[in-house]
Order: structure tokens, then C-alpha cells, then sequence
């Protein structure tokens, strides 16, 4: 019984990892600007998360290391300080638009204006970030993060065009505006496999104190966990392009998503959109916030972990808290968080390669992982994400600058 | 430790964690002996943001610059065990270890909660 609690707990848990302000933007904006053209591209990406975060996973269960241990080790203390500084960057930026998110969301809510939203948002992750324990965090915000799938039915009620939909499935290049289009496809691949769900799932592994029996669980959490994440997507691009294709709406702001789900359902959904993204954007906001202060633990051999009270791992604590501030200070100078999210998520696409690589090879080395090492499967899907990451890498920033961020 | 090690590999940036199993900091640089035609033995590991210049160039003094010059050497000797983190023989405090989170630790105490 245990045992599927914990399963259970694990999804949910990958579920409100998975989506948060960058694939609530970028899977809308792709469905209302392409329709259903870009679908192919989300089950990509969530393969690839899978594939990564399984194996981080797994070198956390076997060898007791999250990613940046691997980071350091396999790439020396030079090398690993540039990816270090790329994901604390990357990071910041992120937790920096999930706090703008939140605001956004709440501001469908209240009447209270922008700002003292921002600062009440970081209150409130602070008190919870201080006051409860890890696994009860992850219940409420992946709980609340289940509201998201009002977003499912409202995919359905709107009875779109089946055969489209399927054909959406088939890869290609859109004729029309193929830049942008490509900017989206980035885009997509990048918000799909945002590097903080691997810091964080892996460091999660060891704050949970798996060893090597937790290996299937590993495997069922991040398959069922990131695939469920993947029909949210699916499900938030549909709606996209059957609402805001057709009426011709970019939806640039946040609080335009739930009109999504308003339309085919009504009030009520319109609230269980606005609770579901408050929740994946909050929860998304503490796997980063965690997630920047895990990496530098990591990295320089501090104590960490929320496994023990905030005084257990005081630099640990200090350092969250210093994260929040600093994306504070960001959303506060008014900068538009979806902007921010944009940029994160294309500048995320470069910081991967740096993180995935040492997972790769530590995963393989015998010596650690003795029979747990990667098979053939996670090797040659390893690789090919590999790939796939480097060539998102490569191409974001030029895309960013021809498409003028998406705008073109 | 009779078993072959690779110290490039198996000791060097590996996470230090003291007797009770205390996360306290990361191998930092290792100082061998031995001269031309000798065999080379690590006669100690060397702890500490002091170290690191030496090791990444502008970024690394950038970074030691903010993390202060503090330099720790723990003798071989005291290395318990290496597994796939560096084992020491007695607590982080009797090496200087873990110093800033025991410094932060009475005002992180302070705040209500932090204990719970």
C-alpha cells in the first residue's frame, strides 16, 4: 500500500514539476499562433525529460550523487563553475517568472495590485518553504496542480478536428512563417526539458533516501509523472489553437490561458484553470527556488536538504531565501515575466548540455552504478537526446534574435 | 585502503563527508609528493575557497574572491574510506570544517520554525 502511495506522490509530484509558466506560455502561444502543427514536438521533449530524469534518478538511488556532485566530478572545477553559473542564471531567471506568474494568477483573483502580489507571493513560499516538510509541499502544490486538467476536458468539449489533431503528430516544417515556427518548436523542446525538474528530481531522490530499491519507482514516477505532464501540454495547445486561433488572440498575457477553458465549461472552469496554473506555477517557483540552492550545495560540498529543519543546513537555507529576494528585485523592476520566461527557456536550451553530459557519463560508469549502470536503451536514447539538445543549444539564441523573440 | 584508487578520478572534486556522515565540503586540489622518477603519493587533500585560484583561472580567483581565502589541509591519514564520497575519521569542527554553517546556525535558529 505504501509502495503506491508513493507512486502516487511521485507523479504527482513529476506532474507539477513538469508544467509551469514556460510550457503554460509556449504551449498556448504555439497552439494559437500554429493550431495543432507543433504537437509532434511535445512528445519529444517529454521523452527526453524522461529519459534524463530517470537516470539522474537512478545514479541519485545507486551512487547517492545529484547531478551537480556529477557536474564537479566529472568536469572538474573550472568547467563545472561555467555550468554552475549557467543553471544558477537560467534558474534565477525562471523562479523570477513563476513569481511573476503567481502575481498574474492572483491578480485574476484580487483586486491588489501587481507588486504587492509579487511580495506577497514570496511571503507565502517562504513561510511554506520554512515551515513544511518537503513531501507535504509536493502534495499541495501537485494536487493543486491537478486543477490544470480541467484544461483536458476543455481540449475535448471543444470537439476539434481529430484529423488534424493526429496529423499535428506527423513532423514538419509550417510554410507559413518558418522561423517562428521554429522559434516554437525551441521553444517547446526547451520548456518541455527545463534543467531545474532534473536538478531538482534527482535531488529530491536523495532528500527521500532512495537506494536501490527505489529504482522502479524511479522509472514509474518519471515515465507515468512526465508523461501526464506531456497530455497537459498537449491538452493547453489544443486549447490554444481551438479558442485563441480562432478568434484570432495571442495569448501574451497569463491570465488569458483559463478563457480558455471558460469557453467550452464555463465559471466554474475558469476558476479551476486559474487555481491549477497558481498551483504548477507555485510549485514550479519552489522546485527552482530549491533547485539554485541545491546546485551551488552541490557544487561546493555544503550541507543541504530539506530532509532536516532549516537549521540543519543553515548556508543551505540562507541561500533559498537570498534566491527568492534576488527574483524579487527582478519582477519588481516591472519587467514583463512572460519576457522572462522566454528567455529563460531559450537560454535554459543552452545551459542542458553542460547538465546532461555528466549525468551520461556517470550513469555508464561501472564503478559506481555496478549492474544498475545504463542499458542499451537509456544509452542510445541518451545520446540521441544528446543531439537533439545540442541543435536546440545551437539554434536558440539565433532564433531568439530573427524572430525578435517570438514576435515576428 | 589496500584497493587501487584513482585519485584524479575517485577522490579529486568528490563530495568530504566527517565520521557522522556530515556534508563538509569538497576536495578541493590534492597536494602529492614525489619527485622525478618517484613514485607520486597524496600526502594530503586540500579544502577551501583558497585553493581554487589555482585551479580555474580568472573564474576560479572571481569565485574565490567571493568565497574568501580560507585554506584547510587534512592529512591522507585521516581519510577513513572513499566510496563514491570522501570519508574523514573524525568530526568536521576538529578539521575547521563546516565553519559557516555553524556560524550561520544561532541566527537561522532564531526565526520561528527553524527547528520543527
Amino acid at each position: 500500500m505504501s509502495k503506491l502511495l508513493n507512486l502516487a506522490l511521485g507523479i504527482l509530484a513529476a506532474i507539477g514539476g513538469f508544467v509551469d509558466i514556460g510550457d503554460l506560455v509556449f504551449n498556448t502561444a504555439a497552439g494559437a499562433t500554429f493550431g495543432y502543427q507543433l504537437m509532434w514536438v511535445i512528445p519529444i521533449g517529454v521523452v527526453g525529460i524522461i529519459v534524463y530524469s530517470e537516470m539522474s534518478g537512478r545514479v541519485a538511488a545507486v551512487s547517492g550523487k545529484a547531478v551537480f556532485d556529477t557536474v564537479r566530478e566529472r568536469t572538474g572545477f573550472s568547467a563545472g563553475l561555467g555550468a554552475l553559473l549557467a543553471s544558477e542564471v537560467v534558474n534565477l531567471l525562471t523562479l523570477a517568472a513563476e513569481i511573476g506568474g503567481i502575481a498574474i494568477a492572483l491578480q485574476l483573483l484580487t483586486d491588489l495590485s501587481y507588486r504587492v502580489l509579487l511580495l506577497l507571493a514570496v511571503v507565502a513560499l517562504a513561510v511554506v518553504l520554512w515551515t513544511l516538510h518537503l513531501e507535504w509541499i509536493e502534495r499541495l502544490f501537485g494536487y493543486g496542480g491537478l486543477c490544470l486538467l480541467v484544461f483536458a476536458v476543455a481540449a475535448v468539449k471543444l470537439s476539434p478536428d481529430w484529423v488534424k489533431v493526429g496529423a499535428g503528430f506527423v513532423p514538419h516544417i509550417s510554410q507559413n512563417d518558418p522561423w517562428l515556427y521554429l522559434y516554437f518548436a525551441i521553444g517547446l523542446l526547451g520548456a518541455a526539458m527545463t534543467p531545474y525538474e532534473v536538478y531538482f528530481y534527482s535531488s529530491g531522490g536523495i532528500e527521500d533516501g532512495w537506494t536501490t530499491k527505489e529504482i522502479g519507482l524511479n522509472r514509474a514516477n518519471a515515465i507515468v509523472g512526465y508523461a501526464l505532464g506531456g497530455f497537459l501540454s498537449l491538452a493547453l495547445m489544443m486549447v490554444g489553437a481551438s479558442v485563441f486561433l480562432k478568434h484570432g488572440i495571442e495569448p501574451e498575457h497569463l491570465g488569458t490561458i483559463p478563457l480558455g477553458a471558460q469557453e467550452p465549461l464555463g465559471k466554474i472552469a475558469l476558476l479551476l484553470g486559474i487555481v491549477g496554473i497558481l498551483f504548477a506555477v507555485g510549485g514550479a517557483a519552489i522546485d527552482t527556488v530549491f533547485s539554485g540552492a541545491y546546485n551551488l550545495a552541490q557544487f561546493f560540498g555544503w550541507e543541504w536538504g530539506r530532509y532536516r529543519h532549516p537549521a540543519g543546513a543553515p548556508r543551505f537555507s540562507v541561500t533559498w531565501i537570498v534566491l527568492l529576494l534576488c527574483a524579487l528585485a527582478i519582477v519588481l523592476t516591472g519587467v514583463d515575466p512572460i519576457m522572462v520566461t522566454e528567455y529563460a527557456v531559450i537560454f535554459s536550451a543552452v545551459a542542458l548540455p553542460l547538465t546532461y553530459i555528466p549525468i551520461l557519463l556517470v550513469a555508464n560508469d561501472p564503478e559506481y552504478m555496478g549492474a544498475n549502470r545504463n542499458g542499451t536503451l537509456a544509452n542510445v536514447l541518451g545520446v540521441v537526446y544528446l543531439v537533439v539538445i545540442m541543435v536546440v543549444a545551437v539554434t536558440a539564441i539565433p532564433l531568439l534574435l530573427i524572430t525578435n523573440v517570438g514576435q515576428s | 585502503m589496500g584497493h587501487r584508487l584513482h585519485v584524479g578520478r575517485n577522490v579529486l572534486d568528490h563530495q568530504l563527508l566527517d565520521r557522522d556522515g556530515r556534508r563538509c565540503g569538497n576536495v578541493d586540489e590534492l597536494a602529492i609528493e614525489g619527485g622525478p622518477g618517484e613514485r607520486a603519493e597524496v600526502v594530503a587533500i586540500l579544502v577551501g575557497p583558497g585553493w581554487w585560484a589555482q585551479r580555474a583561472g580568472l573564474l576560479g580567483r572571481l569565485a574565490g574572491w567571493i568565497g574568501g581565502s580560507g585554506r584547510t589541509r587534512i592529512p591522507w591519514s585521516e581519510v577513513e574510506k572513499v566510496d563514491s564520497a570522501v570519508w574523514l575519521r573524525r568530526t568536521a569542527p576538529e578539521y575547521g570544517l563546516g565553519r559557516i554553517d555553524d556560524r550561520l546556525r544561532p541566527y537561522v535558529e532564531r526565526i520561528p520554525g527553524a527547528r520543527r
